[in-house]
């Protein structure tokens, strides 16, 4: 169980972090969304204790992260940037690690069977590819067996084989009943792989759900109806229904669903040429989400 | 009776052990003490088989003469001290690190400590290996000496505790800067070039005070005989040991509450 508490982060004048709440339970992948710059590296490190908060707390299993005598035990974690010596072999680097907390050669040599490096064990990381750069993090990220696994953007510079790879090891991670969560900017690939969604945006926490309850706040849809007729269909829909005008003969309904709209018109002889239901994407729905608080927006073109 | 595998915990030992494998693991450890023992076994050499006890060097102390390398050393001490600290900063190696151990100061100590053990026996084996071998060509010249001589031995090894703490400075200079170019320049400049130019100065008052310096008390730990107005062995030990201490606890103080 990970947490945090009106967590704060200030450097200088800018708020990086404001007022951040959430709680991270185990057994589910619990994805932590939001655009570039959100704050969700530095929220990251905060709750590791690499940086300290300006306010709040974050806590793991009760305490804070330095608190514990065993930390690596208690989290995992893979952060955004390489944090390794170039000049040093991959087992070299999970050794030095391993030795702070007693842990075992044969651990070592576990994590790396498993994240598929034991052949490039031997290789200083300076020749390492971003992909293998990733999973030797996240062999880092396993060492101690821990308790919850924090994974600050995983599938960067992973092929598609690797990122199906994360995606399966972050699930049976859950699965065996410890506290995954997983930094993402892209929506598309928590869809995939989180149940429980933590998205901020500007520092600030936006929303606080499951995937399933995100989609459905978003709107239940609309349905693009394409009629002859669309005018006279226009004043007939009932109120909760709202129309836009989406080209000549074909307006976009929402509050309604394709079955209704679909009695409505028949019921006034009403000619219809296509009813399409849309559903609101995911993406679509971080994207209304996330809108106004995306840090560097691109003007459109 | 079964044992029991001790659980996975940190321990300050574990800490050492870990800083001990990292130190070793690193092509840049072997190529500093590599370098630092050819600088003074090779001058040595030189000023050896170079000596003429009628060049006008007859009142250079013979340890001070034969281990005139130490001063080239010196740097790549440095150098490797400041690799130590700062290059886990430079490479982001310090994430890794400080996510293992968050409580951070015992990182520090444990990194001194490998550090000053290791640079005090690589240079201690350097020292004897390069006064005997230059002792070798310099039986018949008024620099000959021995081990047994008043004084030499001591010097001997005071030359390795002043390298050990200058480069113990290094490290402390490249943990608080927490980069390599940053380290180095603080090292030459504040450490070796300041005195220097600081000596410069018409002040007695000044000239007093820099015999107190890092280089200087080292210097003084590195000679047989008593240097002209320099304090004594004992004096320079401990403001070398000060100013190492100090040095340390500027990164230590800064630890605890500096992001990474």
């Amino acid at each position: 169980m990970i947490r945090a508490e009106r967590l704060t982060k200030r450097y200088g004048s800018r708020t990086v972090v404001r007022d951040l709440s959430f709680t991270v339970r185990p057994g589910t992948v619990t994805g932590f969304l939001g655009p570039n710059g959100a704050g969700k590296s530095t929220t990251l490190r905060m709750v590791l204790g690499l940086d300290a908060p300006t306010g709040g707390t974050a806590t793991v299993a009760g305490r804070s992260y330095a608190a514990h005598p065993a930390p690596l035990t208690q989290v995992g974690a893979l952060l955004d940037a390489r944090s390794f010596h170039p000049g040093r072999t991959a087992f070299h680097h999970l050794m030095s690690l391993a030795h702070t907390h007693g842990i075992p050669r044969s651990r070592v040599e576990h994590v790396l069977g498993v994240t598929g490096l034991s052949d490039v064990a031997g290789r200083r990381v300076k020749g390492f590819s971003l992909g293998m750069g990733q999973r030797l993090g996240i062999a880092a990220a396993l060492l101690g067996d821990p308790a919850a696994v924090v994974l600050d953007e995983p599938v960067n510079g992973l092929d598609p084989e690797g990122v199906r790879w994360v995606r399966t090891l972050l699930k049976s991670l859950a699965a065996e009943g410890r506290t995954v969560l997983v930094s993402s900017h892209l929506m598309s690939e928590m869809a995939l792989t989180a149940d429980h969604l933590v998205v901020i945006g500007r520092g600030r926490l936006l929303a606080d759900t499951t995937v399933a309850q995100l989609v459905r706040d978003a709107g239940t849809g609309s349905v693009l109806v394409t009629s002859p007729d669309a005018d006279r269909l226009r004043t007939l829909l009932p109120t909760p229904a709202r129309t836009a005008e989406e080209g000549p003969g074909t307006l976009r309904v929402t509050g309604l669903d394709a079955p209704a709209i679909g009695r409505l018109a028949a019921a006034h002889g009403i000619e219809l040429h296509a009813l399409t239901p849309e559903d609101a994407s995911l993406e679509q729905a971080f994207m209304d989400l996330t809108h106004d608080s995306v840090e560097y927006q691109g003007a459109a073109a | 009776m079964t044992t029991v595998p001790a659980p996975y915990r940190i321990t300050p030992a574990r800490v050492l052990r870990a800083e001990w494998h990292k130190l070793w693991t690193l092509r840049s450890t072997w190529a500093t003490l590599l370098a630092a023992a050819a600088l003074v076994l090779g001058v040595g050499l030189l000023m050896g088989t170079t000596y003429t006890s009628d060049g006008g060097d007859s009142d250079v102390d013979t340890v001070v003469l034969t281990l005139y390398g130490s001063q080239l050393s010196g740097i790549c001490l440095a150098v490797l001290g400041i690799l130590v600290s700062a290059g886990e900063h430079s490479t982001g190696l310090a994430r890794a690190t400080f996510t293992a151990v968050p409580r951070r100061l015992p990182v520090l100590g444990a990194k001194a400590a490998v550090l000053g053990g290791t640079v005090f026996a690589v240079c201690l084996l350097t020292n004897l290996l390069t006064f005997t071998t230059a002792q070798f060509f310099l039986a018949d010249t008024d620099q000959a000496a021995s081990l047994a001589d008043d004084g030499v031995l001591a010097a001997v090894a005071g030359n390795a505790v002043g390298l050990t703490l200058l480069s113990l400075i290094a490290l402390a200079l490249g943990a608080a800067l927490r980069s390599v170019p940053g380290g180095l320049g603080a090292f030459i400049g504040g450490v070796v070039v300041l005195p220097e130019v600081a000596g410069m100065l018409p002040y007695d008052a000044v000239e007093t005070a820099l015999r107190y310096f890092p280089t200087q008390a080292a210097g003084v730990l590195g000679s047989a005989t008593p240097l002209p107005d320099a304090p004594s062995t004992g004096a320079a030990l401990l403001a070398l040991a000060l100013w190492t201490a100090a040095a340390l606890a500027v990164p230590a103080l800064l630890l605890r509450r500096r992001d990474v």
